[in-house]
């Protein structure tokens, strides 16, 4: 494995102008931690951006933070609670799920733009980046966006740049909306709901004026062998549904009450308060049920994203189908499954009830080997499909950029 | 007319009237307008000071037609513009002499209201408003909220990405939407995203918003709605320096307040405002603050105190805080006229539109006074001050020679100091043809030729919308190639593992 490891963005350039010239894809990547996701990608050559890792600007005031796209991402978040500021997009810390070392960069955040429980109420990851430098498959450096909110100059070419997992670009730098972080949280728990009862729950709670910012419902059969915070909150084999509120710390608690007698037709509702909510939610997020330390680690992981209304009839289905475990979030509108090891990984059968329900899954755990056997992002319409990959050859025609890391075909 | 448009396709025009019938056939009955007389109305959208009739209009009112017309001007190679209510502040929807405008207008159905999954599945041509109306029953409201929001189609929203007063706290059009239909300049028609919180694959949903319709026609949106918060209210704070009125945004943000939200007027407009709505504005203040707090009663009235308080430390000198409706729909009433009450007092204005980072308000206010006495226009300014969206709207009589000339290189010159601060040229109008010759400050040649690729991918042959938001247009083929530079690695001293 040759592995290029660059100092700038005049290094990156003629890394990809010299991988354009000898035909040789490369594989990018900041720390590697989610190296493991997505189609196996055929190279021998890593670019490594680990290097750039500097900190530009950071103005808590403009809520602005302009910073290389190596730099580490636990760095940058102690650097935004220095004031007690936060991506309030809550992005995914894979390290547990994965069981890989807890490391990463911003760039592979947001490359894979995995939202965390509060996406619901702030958005993704791509409602977040408002600018980026970055060098291009035709060994380009441009930039596009800005540094304000409010821009709608040219093509929002961030967007695309979000989620495209290093096949349309390599980022350079990165700049992001930052939020302050709530003065207090509250979490309701209601207990013993099963899937459907809980769905319903979710709904009223999001149909709610009381600006949810979290609701995720845990089965008791994925709760039972759970350790750390949400294993706390397990109690006999039921289920835990959870629904969080932030804000000022009256407005909370007021929505906290309020919210728990809009909802006590499905019984009372418990209140968890502050650190104690957030280590929850930090657990969510990171869908702790399936951690690769429990006894779940050989199971491949599917990540579904569907009308949230509906979740808790198709993530039933899918449990009962597939004799697998199920977690929601999003008040149903993204499930974990967690699937009994199969050489496909359950793809086609899984598949089918996703597509039935308007979603779509994506294989986040899985061994190399499921991994090049069965498609790891959603196969899409054939039109959406050639549409994307005409505008991911705009960006990188030769396909030298993480060539096959979100297509099968282009993998082999 | 200083901006020039790209050259009109004689061979195309000679075949009008055979365009004209093919099109009858596509769009049966009224669809097809081809009178000079008729024509009229479609002839410039909110950016009036450029006019051009354009070749013929069509208004389909079925996907299926809008694709067999796009198919029908690909496979011949006729350009097309196409056009949701035309309200754009940018010439978005300026029609080209040899071109087909694609009028949306009668798509106006709302297909489905999901209160469960919180989407509305409306056709493109329903208003803004329209959409919080169908919904109002039930408590909810779709959340961006541009000013023309009686008139603008959901449609045009998408094309430009329109944000709002509440877009520092609810987004613009991008963070709001869900799903889109739309038709290709092939005639090819894709679906995107859905009920979900997030499309698969590629961000293609992120890219056609505020792609100012040059990427595809959109026939139908899906939109989240958000239930209404239960109350809401308003301070109206003055300050006599612009300055200290810039600071207390910057505190009010800094506190970790975001308000629903936060308006910044100068005394110009504070004058024009007050003269025409009478809102009570104080007159003896550089600039006035409207900040509006939304959410649980017990929120609201905590942070009005906070607000308040920031603006005292800041110096503020009046602060008034609403106490019922009727008096936070009075402070708004000012701002929200400001527009026509600054045409009251000037024949003609032109209305600016960049962002600048907060901290830099004050710099480009004074810069702004200069530029004023430099030109000897006037200038007014309201400002979503929370994102640092200005609005300049700079005075000018059109009927005096040069005055619009003048009046143009001045909101040139604006938008060049926004970006010289670390702004951007447009915040939420759209750089349409205003703001086209401008790309050039803000993006260099790869930047630019980079967007244009994208547009390759949609639209090879460049017929939709074009003329608008590139300076220069280039053949993507020419775009599309690869250079490469030596077969050898380059960096000899680069670390290697």
């Amino acid at each position: 494995m040759d592995t290029l490891k660059v100092r700038d963005a005049q290094d990156v350039e003629q890394a990809v102008r010299a991988a354009i010239a000898s035909e040789q894809p490369l594989e990018i990547i900041g720390h590697g931690s989610k190296r493991n996701i997505g189609q196996p990608i055929a190279t021998n050559a890593l670019l490594d951006l680990s290097a750039l890792n500097a900190v530009t600007s950071y103005e808590p005031n403009e809520l602005i933070l302009t910073v290389q796209a190596g730099a580490p991402f636990a760095d940058v978040l102690a650097l935004l609670d220095t004031k007690n500021q936060q991506f309030s997009f809550e992005p995914m810390n894979t390290s547990r799920l994965l069981g890989t070392p807890d490391i990463g960069t911003i760039g592979g955040t947001i490359s894979v733009g995995l939202a965390g429980p509060r996406r619901i109420q702030a958005g993704g990851a791509r409602d977040h980046l408002l600018g980026v430098h970055a060098v291009s498959g035709f060994g380009e450096s441009f930039k596009a966006g800005g540094r304000v909110v409010k821009n709608v100059t040219g093509y929002d070419v961030c967007k695309l740049i979000t989620g495209a997992w290093g096949t349309f670009a390599v980022m350079t730098e990165v700049t992001l909306k930052v939020m302050p972080r709530a003065e207090a949280e509250r979490t309701l728990i209601l207990r013993d709901l099963d899937d459907i009862a809980a769905n319903k729950a979710m709904t009223a709670a999001l149909g709610s004026p009381y600006d949810i910012s979290g609701a995720a419902h845990l089965p008791g059969s994925a709760l039972r062998t759970v350790q750390g915070p949400l294993g706390e909150i397990a109690a006999a084999d039921q289920s835990a549904t959870l629904i969080r509120l932030e804000g000022i710390t009256a407005s909370a608690s007021s929505r906290a009450s309020s919210l728990s007698k809009l909802l006590q037709s499905y019984g009372a509702a418990e209140i968890v308060e502050d650190s104690q909510s957030a280590a929850l939610w930090a657990d969510i997020r990171d869908v702790v049920p399936f951690a690769a330390s429990g006894p779940r680690a050989m199971w491949p992981v599917w990540r579904i994203v569907c009308p949230p209304a509906s979740g808790g009839k198709l993530g039933q289905e899918i449990a009962r189908r597939s004799q697998g475990e199920v977690v929601y979030d999003w008040g149903g509108g993204l499930i974990w499954a967690a699937l009994p090891p199969s050489a496909d990984a359950q793809a086609s059968q899984l598949r089918k009830l996703v597509d039935a329900a308007g979603g779509h899954a994506t294989l986040i755990r899985a061994s190399e080997d499921i991994r090049r056997a069965i498609d790891v992002f959603h196969p899409q319409a054939s039109g959406v499909a050639a549409l994307g990959d005409r505008v991911r050859k705009s960006f990188d025609p030769k396909s030298i950029l993480n060539r096959g890391r979100m297509s099968r075909s282009l993998s082999t | 007319m200083t901006i020039m448009m790209p050259a009109k396709d004689e061979a195309v025009l000679a075949k009008r009237n055979a365009i004209i019938a093919a099109l009858q056939k596509l769009v049966p009955g009224e669809g097809v307008i081809s009178s000079a007389a008729e024509m009229l109305p479609y002839e410039s959208d909110g950016f009036t000071a450029y006019r051009q009739p354009p070749m013929v209009v069509v208004l389909p009112d079925t996907t299926e037609q809008v694709s067999k017309v796009l198919k029908y001007c690909h496979d011949n190679g006729i350009k097309v513009v196409p056009r949701g209510s035309g309200t754009s502040l940018s010439g978005g929807a300026l029609p080209l002499a040899d071109a087909v405008l694609l009028g949306l207008g009668k798509f106006k159905r709302v297909r489905e209201i999901d209160f469960d999954n919180r989407a509305v599945v409306v056709e493109p041509g329903v208003t803004n408003l329209a959409i919080s109306q169908a919904v109002a029953h039930a408590g909810f409201y779709y959340a961006p909220d541009p000013s023309s929001q009686i008139a603008c189609s959901i449609g045009g929203n998408v094309a430009e990405n329109s944000g709002g007063v509440h877009s520092l706290k609810y987004g613009m059009t991008t963070n709001n939407l869900l799903g889109c239909e739309i038709v290709l300049m092939n005639g090819e028609v894709i679906r995107i995203g859905g009920k979900t919180a997030e499309p698969s694959g590629y961000d293609l949903l992120g890219i056609i918003t505020g792609s100012e319709g040059l990427l595809g026609v959109v026939t139908e949106v899906t939109v989240r709605i958000l239930q209404k918060p239960e109350t809401a209210r308003a301070l109206m704070i003055g300050f006599a320096e612009v300055e200290a009125a810039g600071q207390c945004v910057a505190d009010v943000i800094g506190a970790g307040i975001i308000p629903g939200g936060m308006e910044m007027m100068d005394r110009p407009a504070i004058h024009a405002a007050e003269a025409f709505v009478h809102a009570g504005y104080p007159l003896d203040v550089d600039a006035l603050l409207i900040v509006e707090l939304d959410g649980p009663a017990v929120e609201v009235d905590e942070l009005i105190k906070r607000v308040e308080a920031i603006a005292l430390k800041c110096g503020s000198t009046t602060c008034q805080i609403s106490e019922s409706e009727q008096q936070r729909l009075l402070f708004w009433s000012g701002r929200k006229a400001a527009f026509p009450a600054v045409g009251r007092i000037s024949p003609d204005y032109l209305c600016m539109d960049g962002t600048i980072p907060r901290a830099a308000l004050p710099l480009v206010l004074r810069r702004m006074k200069e530029m004023s006495a430099k030109y000897g226009l006037g200038v007014a300014n309201v400002f979503h001050a929370g994102d640092g969206n200005l609005h300049p709207l700079i005075l000018y009589d059109a009927n005096k020679e040069d005055e619009m000339e003048k009046a143009e290189a001045f909101g040139a010159d604006i938008l060049r100091l926004c970006v010289e601060v670390g702004g951007v040229l447009t915040g939420e109008h759209g750089v349409g043809i205003e703001k086209r010759d401008l790309m050039p400050e803000m993006f260099n040649e790869i930047d630019l030729n980079q967007q244009q690729r994208i547009k390759c991918a949609f639209d090879a042959q460049g017929l939709l919308n074009p003329g608008k938001v590139f300076p220069t247009l280039h053949r993507c083929a020419e775009l599309g190639r690869v250079h490469v530079h030596g077969g050898k690695l380059a960096f000899p001293d680069l670390p290697r593992f």
